[in-house]
């Protein structure tokens, strides 16, 4: 009896296991690009993942910049940027991702729905206090 | 001025730290040491599906190429490249290979030097996604570039650098 119990125990914990991965594996990448930036030395990847539910994620891997004060990702509506291009005196379009959450490793941002990303194809890592473009990677089709 | 300075002590004292802070927390100079590392896991599941690793863009050597050159690697371990987008000339004896990004036969500006290769396979088509399999034992790191290459002429259609994914 009790050895059934633990049988149907493992049966269904592993048809979580499925459901959950099943899921997830929907998730594939759409664009990606590279890093790059001199002034403040800049790498790594960025590309932007599409759901099965359709959610854009933007993920950053092998990824590294400097620490700085209030530092954001954006989306910016151009073909590439230079280093420390101030895109407030230049007027470039943007979308917020949110706060860099750290300057090194792997990380995930949420993208607006119904970002145009046909428009906002350049990812950039943009210092907001001093108006300073710590690296950009133009996106391209994966 | 100094002497209001030496008379009002506590008061310049209270403005000099007010002014340093303000200094700091607008510049944080300390950011430039301390670095703030993350790992966050990824939007799909690692060990279930075949996860790129290496991807690069496809440029013209001698004939006009496009597309995307992806290495996967799948849940059991074997690695498989994938073209997509993929377009260059059809042509005779055209393989898919594997070449090392200083090979001098790369640069070439007409056919003719053999380019050290390892062997991918025969270009399946000359446009449209395709799959090859790839040695279980390549060394990414020195046999970084994709060739489309044709071993009749010597010729390298086009390459791709491939970077981590």
């Amino acid at each position: 009896m009790n050895r059934l119990r633990k049988l149907s125990c493992i049966a269904v914990l592993s048809l979580a296991a499925t459901v959950t991965a099943a899921f997830a594996q929907s998730s594939t990448p759409v664009q990606t690009g590279v890093f790059h930036g001199q002034v403040h030395s800049t790498s790594g990847r960025a590309s932007v993942y599409k759901g099965a539910d359709g959610k854009m994620t933007l993920r950053l891997t092998d990824f590294k910049t400097s620490n700085g004060p209030d530092v954001h990702v954006l989306l910016i509506a151009a073909n590439d940027a230079q280093d420390n291009d101030n895109f407030l005196k230049s007027n470039v379009e943007r979308i917020e991702l949110g706060k860099l959450k750290g300057n090194e490793g792997d990380q995930n941002y949420d993208i607006p729905a119904g970002a145009d990303l046909a428009k906002f194809h350049t990812v950039a890592i943009y210092c907001e206090r001093f108006n300073a473009n710590f690296g950009t990677a133009p996106l391209e089709k994966f | 001025m100094i002497s209001f300075l030496l008379k009002h002590k506590l008061l310049s004292t209270v403005a000099f730290l007010i002014v340093v802070g303000a200094l700091w927390y607008l510049f944080r100079p300390e950011k430039l040491f301390i670095n703030q590392r993350v790992n966050e896991a990824a939007p799909f599941a690692v060990d279930r599906d075949a996860q790129p690793i290496y991807t690069g863009r496809l440029s013209r050597k001698l004939h006009e190429t496009s597309g995307r050159a992806t290495v996967y690697r799948q849940p059991d371990g074997t690695l498989i490249l994938r073209l997509t987008d993929f377009h260059t000339s059809n042509g005779p004896d055209v393989h898919v290979v594997l070449a090392t990004g200083d090979d001098p036969a790369l640069q070439n500006t007409a056919p003719g030097k053999a380019l050290a290769s390892v062997e991918v396979g025969g270009l399946k088509g000359n446009e449209g996604d395709q799959f090859y399999k790839l040695p279980a034992n390549t060394d990414f790191t020195r046999y970084s570039t994709v060739a489309i290459y044709c071993e009749r002429f010597h010729a390298v259609f086009g390459t791709a650098t491939l970077q981590p994914f």
